[in-house]
C-alpha cells in the first residue's frame, strides 16, 4: 500500500495508538507537507514530507541563533554523539534549523507511522532536555 | 560523481536560493533527460530484440533442416557405393558438399546473431541501471528540497513564537506539565475509582448491619442515661 498525504492526514487525525497519543494533523501552506501534533508533545510539531519512495518525518527542534553565544560547536559534537542513540530518529541541520528526523519506506502501514511519530515526538523531549543547557 | 557533493558545494556557496537554482536548472533536468534517454534506448533494443529473436529462432530452424538433408544425402551416397553406382554417389557428394558449405555458413551467421542479442541484453542492463542510479540521485535532490520546503514553513513558525529567548526551555516546561498534570488526573482517577468501590463496600456492609450502623436516637439517649447514673 502507497501511503497519500490526504488519506493520511485522515487517517492521523483518527487514530489512536496503544498508548493512548493521539494526532492533530493539519495540511500546511507549504504543498504536500503536513503538520502533526502527537498528543504527548504538543510543543513541537512534526512535518511530514513525501518523495517518490520515502516519507519523511521531520521536527525542527531550534534555529542557530537560539543558541548561547560560542557554543555551537560543542552544541553540534553532542549532536553527532545523540544521533545514534536516539532510536529510529537523527538529530541534522537543515539550513539554519536543527531537526530531528526520520525516514520510511512509502510503503510502510499507518501503524508503523504512527509509531514512528509518537516515538519521534518522544526523543524531541529527550534531545531537547540534553541541550537545552547549551541553549539561550 | 553524486549530486550531493553538487548541491552542498552550492549552498555553501552561501546563497540558499542560488544553490537551489543550480541544482533545480541543471543537475535534475540531465538526470531526467538522462532517464528519459535510456527509457526509449530500453524500448527500442527490445523492440529490435523481438526481430533478431524471430531472426534466429528462423535461422535455427534452417539449420537443423540442412542438418536432416546432410544426414540423408549420406545414407543415400553409401547405399549408392554399396549398389556399386559410383557416378551416382559422386554426384550425391557434390552435393553433400554444397549442402555443408550452405551449412558452416548458416551456423556462423547464427552465432554472430547470438552474440548482437547478448549486446544488446548488456545494454538493456547498463541502461536500466542508469535510470535506477538516476532515480537514487533524483531521491537525493527532492529529499533536500522536501526538507527545503518543511524548514522553511518552521522558519516563519519560529518568526511568528518571536523566536523569543528560552523558547525551547519554556515549551519544555509547558510539555512536562503538561504530562505531571496528566499524570495527576490519572492518579485523581484512580483515587477516585477506589473511593467509589470503597464507598459502595460500606454501603453494603451497613445495609447488613455490619459494622458502623451509625447512631441512632436510643442509642444516644442510652449514652446520656448512662453518664447521668454515673456521675
Amino acid at each position: 500500500m502507497t501511503l497519500k498525504l490526504e488519506d493520511l492526514l485522515f487517517q492521523l487525525n483518527q487514530a489512536t495508538t496503544d498508548e493512548g497519543t493521539t494526532f492533530d494533523a493539519v495540511m500546511t501552506a507549504e504543498e504536500g507537507v503536513l503538520e502533526v501534533s502527537c498528543s504527548n508533545n504538543e510543543e513541537f510539531p512534526i512535518h511530514i514530507a513525501q518523495t517518490d519512495t520515502q516519507l519523511l518525518t521531520i521536527t525542527p527542534l531550534f534555529h542557530i541563533s537560539e543558541v548561547s553565544d560560542g557554543r555551537v560547536a560543542e552544541l553540534n559534537a553532542l549532536c553527532l554523539a545523540l544521533s545514534p542513540a536516539v532510536p529510529l530518529s537523527a538529530v541534522g541541520l537543515q539550513g539554519d534549523t536543527y531537526i530531528l528526523f526520520g525516514a520510511m519506506p512509502l510503503d510502510s502501514s499507518v501503524e508503523h507511522l504512527l509509531h514512528e511519530l509518537e516515538v519521534q515526538a518522544e526523543n524531541t523531549l529527550e534531545v531537547l532536555e540534553i541541550v537545552e543547557p547549551l541553549l539561550a | 560523481m553524486g549530486i550531493l557533493r553538487d548541491i552542498f558545494t552550492a549552498l555553501k556557496g552561501g546563497v540558499n536560493e542560488a544553490g537551489e537554482a543550480v541544482v533545480d536548472a541543471n543537475a535534475v533536468r540531465i538526470l531526467e533527460q538522462e532517464i528519459r534517454e535510456a527509457d526509449t534506448a530500453i524500448v527500442k533494443a527490445k523492440q529490435s530484440l523481438t526481430t533478431l529473436k524471430a531472426t534466429e529462432i528462423k535461422m535455427k530452424r534452417e539449420i537443423q533442416s540442412l542438418e536432416r538433408d546432410l544426414a540423408d544425402y549420406e545414407a543415400k551416397a553409401v547405399q549408392a557405393l554399396n549398389q556399386g553406382r559410383e557416378d551416382l554417389a559422386t554426384e550425391v557428394a557434390e552435393r553433400i558438399a554444397e549442402i555443408e558449405t550452405d551449412l558452416s555458413e548458416r551456423v556462423a551467421e547464427h552465432s554472430r546473431l547470438a552474440e548482437e542479442v547478448n549486446a544488446i541484453n548488456d545494454m538493456i542492463r547498463k541502461r536500466a541501471k542508469t535510470i535506477q542510479k538516476n532515480k537514487r540521485e533524483l531521491e537525493k535532490v527532492k529529499t533536500i528540497k522536501q526538507l527545503q520546503k518543511t524548514t522553511s514553513s518552521i522558519s516563519s513558525n519560529f518568526a511568528a513564537t518571536g523566536s523569543s529567548e528560552h523558547r525551547v526551555s519554556d515549551a519544555l516546561a509547558r510539555v512536562k506539565a503538561k504530562q505531571q498534570n496528566w499524570r495527576d488526573n490519572m492518579q485523581a482517577g484512580e483515587w477516585m475509582d477506589k473511593q467509589e468501590s470503597d464507598g459502595s463496600l460500606d454501603s453494603k456492609l451497613k445495609d447488613a448491619g455490619i459494622g458502623d450502623t451509625g447512631s441512632s436516637t436510643a442509642s444516644v439517649l442510652e449514652r446520656l442515661k448512662a453518664k447521668q447514673a454515673g456521675s
